[in-house]
């Protein structure tokens, strides 16, 4: 990483006397309104401190800082000129006005978008090893990883398990191992179909079986033995039980509207991947709870001869968020590709969702796509998908709008870590180099002349920070 | 005429003043030593008596009786020899065992034929490590002396370091997790029953003990009984050898630990080194997760392969506190860049104390270009005196065999080789290998030989 410095047009001295630099305890935001008297930082911390006697946190609290910013938190709307805290990997605060404590590494996100890490729903490359063997396997400096933080990605799922892209380390990485069950719906046999709506019947039979004896349980002293599970398909048992989603793989209309048909009489959760004809019965599978995952330039051709809709829509994605669907979106190659056409793979989800935000889809619902919704397929709304405190605070931070074409990825935060460093990286660092802000040449300037006595900011430093108060 | 003859007088005082014991001595003249030991001596002497140093230094007076050998006008330089950490030329037919978690010692070293002993040689190449082929805990690993003649026992440290493989994979880590575990296991079983051993033998002694009272108060006991009669006296009898029981051993014995696992054990006693080969920056977070914070005596061997990206660890490899080992070369920056990266440079800056380099193919071919490996680091920012201990006295060192190839320093082994120039200069040439005294490798000889 450190080696790449040498090429960057910017005064290398600079990068480190950045190190140097001072930073105010506590800052402000621009047109904050004057702040509340209570000090809730400083509550939060002293919990925390409290609880460190008892449980084995980490040697030190890591706090950062993102500031200055426009935050997108997707589920509190945007924050204009916001600032973001976390604290040993967990948002703390996310607000116009965040007091951020000594020692924090500062990321001046000034003129810049931060947005929840982009998830990808399904990936390969990435993970090495199947299922909770992926931490045994993982490369945390493979290139598929690099260039995953440098499309945004912060976690993705492959090879049976949920990954976040911790660089450099093992920890915190891997976040479960796949929470999907597959069913086979698209194939053509009708008898295959069959079998698979017996075996949920069976797995139904015998979950009414149980209930009835439970309740016989309670009232009879000879209720008898437990019904076994005897040829009973056990993943389906989970899935009617809501402990598993079915994934399905469909995309023409007459398989969605059969897949629809089963989720009607056997309501469990589910995925459905592909839905190239799903704008066809948005209602219908927003009606039975379905999720999607859509790639919005998965063409289609219409087949004329049928009496009904078909083929794919540019407006696929905004009929079904119309329709209350959630959906993830994955582009057509769902590695990182050095081949082939730019554009299609991981590293540019974005431009993927903007194909949907070109057919009517909202920006707002384009965002939650590749976060939020994202995360809710994964089962992981509770760690992932919005920048709201408690959450896991991996993020990205723009230089434009997520969806522009031009935009690219100035920082990857990945459990509060920054993992990726446009400027310090080798791959995108001399296409529009990040100009360094004159407030932070003062800064600098300041701490070299010694008025400044402490270090606090590494990386990068705040230009909207307003000067110490005497407390 | 008259100052050849004061020279001459020379030696015939030093005689007369200093008394020498006796012995074989020799005086080398040399042009340029590399003691590795402080600064390099231009001009000197180094004395030698019956294979080790006796003096060395520029004003050594050279007694009389002594060989002088004068080697000054070349532009050669003597250092100590050169030292290969893992030459796996010598692996030979045993290539591909004990992989998949056989912990399989190298009982035998596959010696090659004098030839390549003497290939090694001419590179003024004294001692070479020898590693047990294969992946995951194939073994343990020896050392060979190029002066050794097929397999001769003394001229070879067998059963050395544990080697042990990483291949960022589930399957090495389990090996090495359960190989840890087993040890473990087997440490925990053994001193259950040295325990259990030390509890029988109190036991018994107590035993003993009270049955020496017992029979000392019957004893008093049926003294005043025999007056009674010789019945109950019978009875006494009776119990005594009812009680008798098999006595302990007297010496503990271990339970028997399966010789795969048997290296681990010691590893995990710390009786044993573990060389731990990693190939890349990910298989170093891998060997961090197994290790935690376990204290173990370990050692990195790394290898440069395409996808090497060590220089991401820097920091954290430099202050393991260990020796690192890896090959004289400059690596490329890899993802399609340009960009020299001097791995050896940046762990010495960052604080890395013990440095082997050693040559990045191990075979003939990988000695030729070792030393110009090496120039290429010391170009681009590796120190250079740095540079000649990494491929001398510090892979000895590892190998535990400081007293054979150390620094030129009074009461060494006489052992140092003399090369045509800068040992860095690609164009200078081994043209002698000195061992315990003797020349056992004069390029000018073989030269003559070859083109007999």
């Amino acid at each position: 990483m450190n080696h790449f410095k040498k090429l960057l047009p910017t005064p290398s001295f600079l990068w480190t006397a950045l190190f140097l630099l001072f930073l105010t305890p506590w800052l402000r935001a621009q047109d904050s309104p004057e702040p509340p008297a209570e000090d809730t930082f400083a509550a939060v911390e002293e919990i925390v401190e409290a609880e460190s006697t008892e449980v084995a946190l980490p040697k030190e609290s890591q706090y950062l800082a993102v500031v200055g910013g426009d935050i997108y938190t997707v589920t509190d709307g945007m924050i204009a000129r916001g600032a973001l805290l976390a604290k040993n990997g967990r948002i703390m605060k996310v607000g116009k006005r965040v007091r951020i404590p000594k020692g924090a590494r500062i990321i001046d996100a000034t003129g810049m978008r931060v947005y929840p890490g982009l998830i990808a729903v399904d990936s390969s490359g990435f993970l090495r090893g199947s299922g909770a063997s992926a931490r045994d396997g993982f490369d945390p400096f493979s290139l598929t990883l690099d260039l995953g933080l440098a499309g945004g990605l912060t976690t993705v799922h492959g090879s049976n398990a949920v990954a976040k892209l911790t660089r450099g380390s093992l920890d915190g990485m891997l976040l479960t191992t796949s929470p999907w069950v597959k069913l086979n719906w698209t194939s053509t046999s009708p008898a295959s179909r069959r079998s698979l709506r017996n075996s949920f019947s069976k797995a139904r039979d015998l979950i009414r079986a149980v209930r009835a004896w439970e309740r016989d349980k309670q009232i009879k002293s000879d209720a008898g033995e437990e019904p076994e599970a005897n040829g009973v398909n056990l993943d389906h048992l989970r899935l009617l039980r809501g402990e598993a989603t079915a994934r399905f793989a469909a995309n023409s209309l007459k398989d969605l509207l059969g897949i629809c048909d089963l989720l009607e009489e056997f309501p469990m959760q589910s995925v459905i991947f592909g839905g190239r004809e799903a704008w066809a019965c948005a209602g219908r599978l927003g009606r039975v709870n379905a999720r999607m995952v859509l790639t919005p330039r998965a063409k289609q051709y219409a087949d004329d001869r049928l009496n009904r809709p078909s083929g794919w829509s540019i407006e696929n994605a905004q009929k079904l968020w119309a329709a209350g669907v959630e959906f993830a979106i994955l582009p057509s190659q769902k590695s990182i590709s050095t081949g082939g056409i730019a554009g299609r793979d991981l590293l540019t989800l974005p431009m993927e969702a903007a194909f949907a935000i070109r057919g009517g889809l909202s920006q707002k619902a384009a965002l939650r796509s590749v976060t939020l919704d994202a995360a809710k397929i994964l089962g992981l709304e509770d760690r992932l998908g919005s920048l709201e405190p408690g959450k896991d605070a991996d993020l990205i931070i723009c230089d434009g709008d997520l969806f522009d074409y031009r935009t690219f990825v100035q920082w990857s935060v990945v459990e509060g870590n920054v993992v990726y460093d446009k400027q310090e990286m080798p791959y995108f660092a001399h296409i529009r180099p990040r100009p360094v802000s004159e407030k932070i040449l003062a800064a600098v300037v300041e701490a070299l002349e010694g008025e400044s006595t402490e270090v606090a900011v590494e990386e990068s430093a705040v230009s909207d920070v307003d000067a110490p108060e005497e407390e | 005429m008259i100052a050849s003859l004061f020279l001459f007088a020379l030696p015939v005082f030093a005689q007369e003043t200093e008394r020498e014991p006796l012995g074989r001595l020799t005086a080398y003249r040399v042009d340029h030593v590399e003691t590795l030991d402080g600064d390099a001596l231009g001009k000197a002497v180094i004395l030698v008596r019956d294979g080790v140093i006796e003096r060395i230094g520029k004003t050594v007076i050279i007694p009389d009786g002594a060989v002088v050998k004068d080697f000054r006008g070349h532009g050669w330089t003597v250092m100590p020899p050169f030292t290969v950490s893992h030459a796996s030329a010598f692996q030979g037919a045993t290539r591909g065992r004990g992989r998949n978690g056989k912990y399989v010692g190298i009982d035998t070293v596959w010696l090659a034929d004098n030839e390549l002993l003497k290939d090694y040689l001419s590179h003024g190449v004294l001692l070479a490590g020898i590693d047990p082929p294969g992946t995951g805990v194939p073994g343990r690993t020896s050392v060979i002396r190029m002066t050794a003649h097929a397999p001769v026992p003394e001229a070879v440290v067998q059963d050395l370091h544990l080697k042990l493989t990483l291949d960022s994979n589930r399957s090495a880590k389990d090996l090495l997790r359960n190989g840890l575990k087993d040890a473990d296991a087997a440490i925990k079983k053994e001193e259950k029953a040295k325990v259990d051993w030390e509890q029988a033998r109190k036991d018994w002694a107590e035993k003993q003990k009270t049955k020496a009272e017992a029979e000392k108060k019957e004893g008093s006991e049926k003294e005043a009984s025999k007056k009674e009669g010789p019945a109950s006296a019978a009875k006494e009898n009776d119990k005594e050898q009812k009680e008798e029981e098999k006595e302990p051993p007297k010496e503990f014995t271990a339970p028997k630990i399966d010789s795969q696992l048997s290296p681990v054990v010691d590893w995990v006693r710390k009786e044993r080194v573990a060389q731990i080969w990693l190939s890349d920056a990910a298989e170093w977070v891998h060997w961090n997760d197994i290790l935690k914070d376990r204290e173990l005596p370990w050692e990195l061997v790394l290898s440069h392969t395409s996808s090497h990206n060590f220089h991401e660890v820097v920091e954290e490899l430099a202050s393991a506190g260990v020796r690192i080992d890896l090959p004289a070369r400059l690596a490329m920056q890899t993802r399609y860049t340009r960009i020299h990266i001097n791995l050896a440079a940046e762990l010495v800056d960052a604080g890395l104390e013990k440095l082997v380099l050693r040559p990045s193919s191990s075979g003939v071919s990988g000695l030729s270009s070792w030393r110009v490996g090496v120039a290429d680091l010391v170009r681009e920012g590796l120190d250079r005196a740095i540079a000649l201990k990494s491929m001398t006295i510090e892979p000895a060192a590892s190998m535990g065999q400081e007293e054979v190839v150390g620094p030129l320093v009074v009461g060494m082994a006489a052992n140092f080789i003399f090369v045509s120039g800068d040992p860095l200069d690609p164009l200078a040439e081994v043209v002698l290998v000195v061992e315990d005294g003797k020349t056992v490798y004069d390029r000018e000889l073989e030269e003559q030989e070859e083109g007999r």
